[in-house]
């Protein structure tokens, strides 16, 4: 126990200093996801029938095979079509991507969640479509959806660790190189663990606190 | 051209399929028991389990599943010379585990108190007050949620690539190398397969949820 | 005596719900306890069988003492009707009335079963045999869960307010079981505000407040002139309630 309490002290560093890497990663996946989902929702909930149909195979196919997979398509895929990206970009846009998929299902459940009379209420007093559901639904939706969204959003944390395998110098691969020069590959890895545990942990916290501060009066999820 | 490849290709994709699906089937099956297990100790337990198994599945449910592979398979390595396979279905069962004790604690909380109550009255011990009544009407609501699991455990086992198993995302990757190139259309295929196993899956599922509803309840949401 | 129930004090914390209850019950006796909500009637009846143990005292049924080492087979032999019916949610009502035979007494279920369907006419529920718990209305519901406690082939019944969840439509067809079995010898134990059933099936009823027996008489004396009067102030609250039947 003394000994991996060295060994953490003395290598904790080295796997901390590719966390800005790590949350990069996440963040801009996560913006991704939700701008590319809440897209993806309104196609869904409002689109003709060749938006709907896209919208959901785009669903359906990201939701439905390994992020690991999209990652190799994108980063090893692409460049026989000549786009070339490098492993930070390909992997948040893997994980961007494929976030989108699940946020906008999210949000398509919380717009629909909310009451009807609440469309024709805004119809009523002359908003038009786009504006009921920018002024009315979605910061319903919106506040609605943030329990899911946080789970959304510690998975994506998570699915940061994939990168690895594409050469991505990011938590998990530091430890691995820590790993190759002590040949304390068990003890590295707990290590990292240890750490994706306290930050989920840390998020999950925060995110519970965004769901209180934003939750209406009264009404309750 | 392309297209004989792949189709010449097909018997590796499949192999690397089947160690896929054994690799899920033994994860899910561990994860099943001791998930089973745990959130019966959870919910019947001294207040010392309840916590522990809390405890348990916020730790596994906390760490990336790439994370937990690498430190069985070097864990365990470090006792006992450990295979990637089975070092993979430890690490995803751990985890499947965690998630499953989640979703059969759910379905058990859900059994009304009185369900109980009735067993007792006529005489049932606990024990098969729960074995009689509370799990046959629990375990018909498990489907459900349990087509979540599945899906993102079937994502899993390509993770055990990273260790060595040569399951569908690995034989991809041969592949590729062999034949220097079509990355594009063998990673489609992959994800294909993929596709096609998960939506198999989850009509089963479904299949097995309708016809295990009880005759005249209502349908709990499921999601 | 078949049932002896003595003594009974039962505390939730620091609040006494049973202050001291005695009672007995002779072998084919119907008793009915009647008595303003709040009052410990339930709470007695979940005693005597230990859903909720007392705090002190104890319960005799033909000689033998009911305590948590032979709890399980004594349940056996006191059934328990209660108000919500908690019939189980997953078996027809054929295999609610099978269950126990099967499982607790080692019946075949062919057997379980032929046994479960002469309980079920005996409560009027044959033709509904294959139907689910959340298929029947509660009246139709509370006839199956009395006939699975008629099914264990109990010493004694009790009732815990059988008919109190049901409309007022469907008490009727459960109270006309109640009065059935009562004359067919059955004993039974029943908590209820039914005053037809009580004058018309009871040998006795035993009014009870504030976790006390007040006073206990046949039913047409505690009815007709009772001697306390708390018990006539509460059966004239029960009468403009419109619950006399």
């Amino acid at each position: 126990m003394s000994d991996f309490i060295a060994f953490a002290t003395e290598h904790l560093p080295t796997i901390l200093s590719a966390l800005p890497i790590t949350l990069g990663m996440w963040v801009l996946a996560i913006v991704i996801g939700a701008g590319l989902g809440l897209l993806l929702a309104t196609g869904r909930l409002y689109g003709g029938r060749i938006t709907y149909a896209l919208a959901t195979t785009y669903v359906e196919v990201f939701r439905g095979t390994p992020m690991l997979v999209q990652m190799f398509f994108i980063y090893f895929g692409l460049p026989e079509i000549g786009i070339v990206l490098d492993p930070f970009t390909a992997a948040v846009i893997a994980i961007g991507l494929n976030s989108a998929a699940y946020q906008a299902e999210y949000f398509r459940g919380a717009v629909r969640s909310i009451p009807q009379g609440q469309m024709v209420a805004a119809r009523a007093i002359g908003m038009t479509r786009l504006q009921a559901l920018r002024n009315v639904l979605l910061p319903q939706a919106l506040r609605r959806v943030i329990p899911q969204w946080s789970n959304e959003a510690i998975l994506e944390l998570k699915y940061t660790s994939i990168a690895y395998a594409i050469g991505v110098s990011e938590m998990t691969s530091k430890a691995e190189q820590i790993g190759y020069k002590t040949f304390h590959f068990f003890e590295v890895f707990l290590l990292v663990a240890i750490v994706y545990v306290v930050l989920t942990g840390i998020v999950a916290q925060l995110l519970h606190v965004l769901e209180r501060r934003t939750s209406i009066p009264g009404v309750n999820r | 051209m392309i297209v004989e490849i792949i189709i010449n290709h097909i018997p590796y994709l499949l192999d690397g399929l089947w160690v896929a699906i054994q690799l899920l089937v033994c994860l899910l099956a561990i994860g099943f028991v001791f998930g089973l297990l745990l959130a019966l100790a959870e919910v019947y337990g001294h207040w010392t389990l309840r916590a522990s198994g809390m405890a348990f599945e916020r730790v596994f449910r906390g760490i990336p599943e790439l994370v937990l592979i690498l430190m069985c398979f070097y864990g365990v390595g470090n006792w006992y010379p450990i295979e990637p396979f089975p070092a993979a279905v430890l690490a995803l069962g751990l985890r499947s585990t965690a998630y499953q004790s989640q979703i059969f604690r759910g379905v058990i909380q859900a059994v009304p108190k009185g369900q109980i109550a009735a067993a007792r009255a006529i005489g049932m011990s606990g024990v098969q007050a729960v074995r009689y009544v509370v799990l046959p009407q629990a375990l018909r609501q498990v489907p459900g949620p349990w087509s979540n699991e599945f899906s993102s455990e079937l994502k899993a086992t390509s993770l055990a690539y990273v260790i060595g198993v040569v399951e569908l995302t690995r034989q991809g990757r041969y592949i590729i190398s062999s034949t220097q190139g079509n990355i594009l259309i063998v990673f489609a295929v992959v994800a294909l397969m993929y596709f096609v196993v998960n939506w198999l899956g989850n009509r089963v599922l479904y299949r097995a949820e309708r016809a295990l509803e009880i005759p005249g309840l209502e349908r709990r949401e499921s999601d | 005596m078949l049932l002896d129930v003595k003594d009974i004090h039962k505390k939730y914390g620091e609040i006494e719900v049973l202050k001291g209850v005695s009672l007995t019950l002779a072998r084919g006796e119907t008793k009915v306890i009647m008595g303003p909500s709040g009052t410990g009637k339930s709470t007695l009846l979940r005693c005597i069988n230990r859903l909720s143990p007392p705090t002190s005292g104890e319960v005799f049924l033909d000689g033998e003492l009911i305590c948590d080492a032979n709890i399980n087979e004594m349940r056996q032999k006191v059934a328990f009707v209660f108000q919500d019916f908690n019939l189980f949610l997953h078996l027809s009502a054929l295999d609610n009335v099978a269950m126990g035979p099967m499982r607790l007494k080692g019946m075949k279920r062919a057997e379980a079963r032929e046994l479960a369907m002469q309980e079920l006419e005996r409560v009027g529920m044959q033709t509904h045999a294959a139907s689910y718990p959340a298929q029947l209305s509660g009246g139709q519901q509370q006839r199956v869960s009395i006939a699975r406690a008629l099914a264990m082939k109990p010493e004694v019944i009790l009732f815990d307010e059988p008919t109190s969840a049901l409309d007022p439509e469907l008490t009727g067809e459960v109270v006309t079981v109640m009065q059935k079995l009562a004359s067919d010898g059955i004993t039974m134990l029943v908590v209820s505000h039914e005053i037809g059933f009580a004058r018309r099936a009871a040998d006795a009823i035993i009014f009870m407040e504030g976790g006390h027996v007040i006073e206990e008489g046949p039913p047409e004396q505690i009815i007709g002139a009772p001697r306390q009067d708390r018990t006539r102030e509460f059966l004239n609250v029960i009468a403009e309630e419109g619950q006399i039947s």
